[in-house]
C-alpha cells in the first residue's frame, strides 16, 4: 500500500519493509468505521435521491404543473419537500467532508503522535520518519480521494436526475451545489489532510492543530471562491436596455456599453422604469453587457481550482517532510526519504 | 549452584562479594569440581549488577586457580576449598581461644582487629582482594580498563 | 578496534534561535559495549542528549555520530525509551508487542519481549490506557528490548517502578549487556541505582559535560583528602573542599604524588557525583583521551 515514496535510507540487505499499513488503520480503526458509516450513508442518500426521490418530485411537479392553478387539483407535495430537504442534507454532507478529514488530520494524524510522543515511538521501532509520515499521508490519501470522488460522483448523478424535471432543483451554479458537482470536494479533502498534517508536526498539539486546520481549510475555500470567476476566461453577452442584463451562470462582472463603446458601471438594472431611463440616458448608454461563465465552463472551472488546491497540498507536504527531516536531523548520506508525492 | 547475594551497603566491593560467596560456597562444599559456575547473564540478571563485575570476579577466581574458564561451555570449579572441615583441631582452637577473648572481655571488633592483624603477619601478600583497603581496591580495578570485549562471547 | 557507540563532537542544541542552549559543547566518546550513567540535576540536558544520540532531534551545532554512522542511519540498531514512555493508549499489551514484531521485520526478538511483559503478571489482552506508570514502563522496555538494538538508549527508565520491579528489569537490563554485549545507556539522577550496573559515567550539568569516563578511571583519578584547615591544595584540582574547625575535607583531582601527612581515601561514585554536582564552578573533567577505547 506504501507504494514505496520513499526509498530505505540503509541499504540493509533484504530487511522487509515495516507493515506501517496494517497499524495506521489499526490505530485509527474507530475513525475508519465512522467515516465508513458516513460516506455508505450519504452516498446510500445520494442514490435515493438521484432515483426514487427525483421519479416522485419530478411526477408531482408535472401533475402540479398540469393543475394550472386549479384549487381543486392534487399533487404530490410531500415528494417535492423530501426532494428539496434530502438535497439540502446531501449537499451539506459532500461539503463538509473535506472539514471532517482536515480536523481528523489535524487533530488525530500527526497531532495527538506529536503530542502524545508516540511519532517518536514510531520513529525508533524501525520507522524512519520520512516513512511514518509517508504513510500516513498515502494511505489517508487513497482513502480520502477514493471516498470524496465517489460522493462527488453521487452528488454530481443525482442532481444530473434532476435537472430540467424538478422545477425546483438547483441551477447548475448555485455555489453549494457547483462545488458538490465536480471535482473539488475531493481536492480541498486532500488539501484539508495536508494542512491537518503539517498543522499536527508545526503546532505539536492535537486540538490547536485540529482547529487551526479546520480554519485553515475554510480560508482556503474563501480563497477559492475569491478566485474562481478569474480562473477561466470568462464569456461577454450583451444585450439591449430593454431586456437587461442577460446570459445565466457564474457572473463575474456586468454594466452598460455607451455608444462611445465604453463599459461603465450599471446604475440601474433595466429602463422600465423612468428614473433609470434618465440615468442610463444620461450615461449615452446603449445597451448592457455581462461577463460570467456559462455551464460549458462548469468542467474547467472545477479542474483549474482543483489543480492549484492539489499544487498547494503537495507543497505543504513538500514542507512537512522538510520540517520534520530538520527537526529529527539529517542523514549525513542523502537519504531518499524526500521524496515526496502530490497525494 | 550458588545463589549471589549482594550487599550494597557493605561497603565491599560487589565483585569481591562474588568472590567471597564462590569460596564459602566451596568451603561449605556447595560447590564441587566439575561444578559449573552460573554464566555471567545468569548472574546479572539475578542480582542486576554490571556483567563486567561478574566476569571480573571469575577472573580472580580463575587466578587463584580455582575455576577455569572453558570457551564456550562456561566455567567450571576445579578444586575445592576444603582444608578447614567445620569439625578439624584447628577449629576447636580458634573457638577457645575466642571464648578466652571474650572471657577477658573483648569487643566483637577487638577481636576482628587482632584477628586481622596475626592474619597480616602470617599471610603478608595482600594477593586476596578481600583484604585490600578500600583505596588499593579501586587502584586494582583501573588495571582491567576494557574487560567488555569477553561479554561478547559469553555462553548464555 | 571497534567502533565506539556513542561520539559526540561539539554536539549542541537549543530550540529555537533565542532559547537558551538545552546542550552546548559536549564531546564525549563512548565506547562499545559499556553500561553508561547519564547523570545530572534536572533541566542538565541528559533527554536532549539523548534523543539526540536517537536521530530524534538534528543538532544546533556539533556532530553526534552513533555506532559509527549519523544517528538517521543507525536508527534501526538503537533502543530507546522516551522519560514519559509513550504508547498507543488504544492498544492492548499484546497488540503493541504485535507493532513492535511488525514494524521491526526481520530483527525482532518475542521471546524477550515477551518475558519482559511476563515478569509484571501483565494480562496481554489489558489496553494500554488503564496500565499503571510501571506497567508502561515495562511494555515500553519490551518494545525496546524486542528490537534487539546495539545500542539501548533509556531516558530515566526506573523512575516509575517498584524496588521489586526496578530490580528485575535492571537484571534484564544487564542479561542483555552480557548475552550480546549491548551498549546501555541511561539517564537518572538517582547515583546510588546505577552505581552497581554502570561502569561509564557521563556528568552533565549547565547543558554541558563535566564528567565523563569509565567509573573506575574517574574514581581513580579522584581522591578524598583530610588536611589540617588552611593546607594549600595546589596544585591539585580541586572539586570540593569544605573546612570544619581546624580541618579541611576535599575531593581533589590528584597532579602528582600527594603529601604524606594527608589522609586519603577513594571516594564512592555516589560520593563523587554529588560534589560534582553541588560544584558546579568545579572545572570539568576534559573528555579523557583516547585510553579507554585503546586497551579494547
Amino acid at each position: 500500500m506504501t507504494a514505496a515514496p520513499t526509498t530505505l535510507a540503509v541499504p540493509v540487505p533484504a530487511r522487509r519493509a515495516p507493515r506501517q499499513v496494517r497499524w495506521l488503520l489499526r490505530l485509527h480503526r474507530p475513525t475508519v468505521l465512522v467515516w465508513t458509516a458516513f460516506v455508505l450513508l450519504t452516498g446510500a442518500a445520494l442514490l435515493w435521491l438521484g432515483g426514487p426521490l427525483t421519479d416522485a418530485s419530478a411526477a408531482a411537479w408535472k401533475a402540479y404543473n398540469a393543475c394550472d392553478y386549479s384549487p381543486r387539483c392534487a399533487y404530490d407535495q410531500d415528494a417535492i419537500l423530501r426532494y428539496k430537504d434530502v438535497y439540502t442534507y446531501t449537499n451539506v454532507a459532500v461539503l463538509v467532508a473535506p472539514f471532517l478529514v482536515a480536523a481528523w488530520a489535524g487533530g488525530a494524524l500527526t497531532g495527538r503522535e506529536m503530542e502524545s510522543g508516540t511519532a517518536r515511538l514510531a520513529w525508533t521501532q524501525g520507522v524512519s520518519p520520512a516513512r511514518w509520515l509517508a504513510s500516513r499521508l498515502t494511505v489517508p490519501a487513497l482513502l480520502v480521494a477514493a471516498s470524496t470522488g465517489l460522493l462527488a460522483l453521487l452528488h454530481r448523478t443525482a442532481w444530473t436526475a434532476a435537472d430540467g424535471r424538478v422545477d425546483t432543483a438547483k441551477p447548475w451554479y448555485d455555489y453549494a451545489t457547483f462545488y458538490a458537482n465536480g471535482t473539488l470536494p475531493v481536492a480541498l479533502a486532500l488539501a484539508g489532510l495536508a494542512v491537518g498534517a503539517l498543522a499536527g508536526l508545526l503546532l505539536r498539539r492535537s486540538l490547536a492543530a485540529l482547529a487551526v486546520s479546520v480554519v485553515a481549510l475554510g480560508g482556503l475555500w474563501a480563497a477559492v471562491h475569491t478566485a474562481l470567476p478569474h480562473l477561466w476566461p470568462s464569456v461577454t453577452r450583451t444585450s439591449d436596455l430593454g431586456t437587461g442584463p442577460a446570459g445565466t451562470g457564474i457572473p463575474t462582472a456586468e454594466g452598460v456599453v455607451t455608444a462611445g463603446g465604453d463599459r461603465v458601471a450599471a446604475p440601474c438594472g433595466s429602463d422600465t422604469t423612468y428614473g433609470c431611463r434618465a440615468e442610463l440616458a444620461d450615461l449615452d448608454a446603449v445597451g448592457y453587457w455581462r461577463d460570467f461563465h456559462p455551464a460549458a465552463h462548469h468542467w474547467p472551472l472545477h479542474l483549474v481550482a482543483s489543480g492549484a488546491l492539489l499544487l498547494l497540498a503537495a507543497v505543504l507536504v513538500l514542507v512537512s517532510f522538510r520540517l520534520l527531516r530538520h527537526r529529527t536531523g539529517p542523514a549525513a548520506r542523502p537519504a531518499g526519504g524526500e521524496r515526496t508525492r502530490t497525494p | 549452584m550458588v545463589d549471589y547475594r549482594i550487599d550494597r551497603h557493605s561497603g565491599v566491593a560487589t565483585y569481591v562479594q562474588i568472590v567471597q560467596q564462590t569460596k564459602q560456597a566451596l568451603r561449605l562444599g556447595l560447590l564441587a569440581p566439575g561444578d559449573k559456575l552460573p554464566t555471567a547473564r545468569e548472574v546479572v540478571e539475578a542480582t542486576a549488577v554490571n556483567p563486567n563485575t561478574v566476569l571480573k570476579a571469575y577472573r580472580e577466581l580463575e587466578r587463584e586457580g580455582l575455576v577455569e574458564a572453558r570457551r564456550g561451555l562456561g566455567t567450571f570449579v576445579r578444586r575445592s576449598l576444603g582444608a578447614a572441615p567445620a569439625d578439624s583441631p584447628l577449629r576447636a582452637e580458634l573457638e577457645q581461644w575466642a571464648a578466652r577473648a571474650r572471657e577477658a572481655g573483648l569487643e566483637r571488633e577487638d577481636v576482628a582487629a587482632l584477628f586481622t592483624a596475626v592474619l597480616e603477619t602470617h599471610y603478608p601478600a595482600p594477593a586476596h582482594p578481600q583484604m585490600q583497603t578500600q583505596a588499593q581496591r579501586h587502584r586494582t580495578r583501573t588495571h582491567h580498563p576494557a574487560p567488555h570485549t569477553t561479554s561478547q562471547g559469553d555462553p548464555s | 578496534m571497534t567502533v565506539p557507540a556513542i561520539e559526540a563532537d561539539a554536539l549542541g542544541k537549543r530550540f529555537g534561535r533565542r532559547a537558551a542552549w538545552a546542550l552546548r559543547d559536549c564531546s564525549f566518546r563512548l565506547p562499545a559495549g559499556r553500561v553508561c550513567a547519564v547523570v545530572g540535576p534536572n533541566g542538565a540536558g541528559k533527554s536532549t542528549l539523548l534523543a539526540l544520540a536517537a536521530g530524534l532531534l538534528g543538532p544546533t551545532e556539533g556532530t553526534v555520530t552513533v555506532l559509527g554512522t549519523d544517528p538517521a542511519t543507525a536508527r534501526p540498531e538503537v533502543g530507546f525509551v522516551d522519560q514519559d514512555k509513550p504508547l498507543y493508549p488504544q492498544l492492548t499489551v499484546a497488540e503493541t508487542l504485535r507493532m513492535g514484531a511488525d514494524l521491526n521485520p526481520g530483527h525482532w526478538d518475542e521471546r524477550t519481549a515477551a518475558r519482559v511483559v511476563a515478569g509484571g503478571d501483565l494480562d496481554p489482552n489489558r489496553r494500554i490506557r488503564s496500565l499503571s506508570g510501571g506497567q508502561r514502563t515495562r511494555v515500553a522496555l519490551a518494545l525496546a528490548l524486542g528490537k534487539r538494538p546495539a545500542l539501548l538508549l533509556l531516558d530515566e527508565p526506573m523512575a516509575d517502578l517498584d524496588p521489586l520491579a526496578r530490580h528485575e528489569l535492571m537484571g534484564v537490563l544487564m542479561g542483555q549487556a552480557a548475552a550480546h554485549g549491548t551498549t546501555i545507556v541511561m539517564s537518572s539522577h538517582v547515583v546510588a541505582e546505577l552505581e552497581d550496573t554502570c561502569d561509564h559515567l557521563l556528568l552533565i550539568g549547565g547543558g554541558r559535560v563535566r564528567l565523563a569516563g569509565d567509573t573506575d578511571d574517574l574514581l581513580a583519578a579522584h581522591t578524598r583528602v583530610t588536611a589540617p584547615a588552611r593546607t594549600p591544595l595546589d596544585p591539585h584540582t580541586v572539586v570540593e573542599s569544605r573546612t570544619t574547625g581546624r580541618q579541611l575535607t576535599a575531593l581533589v583531582r590528584p597532579a602528582g604524588p600527594l603529601p604524606g601527612d594527608w589522609r586519603t581515601g577513594a571516594p564512592s561514585l555516589e560520593e563523587l557525583v554529588l560534589s560534582y554536582l553541588r560544584n558546579p564552578g568545579a572545572p570539568d573533567q576534559a573528555p579523557p583521551p583516547d585510553t579507554t577505547e585503546t586497551a579494547a
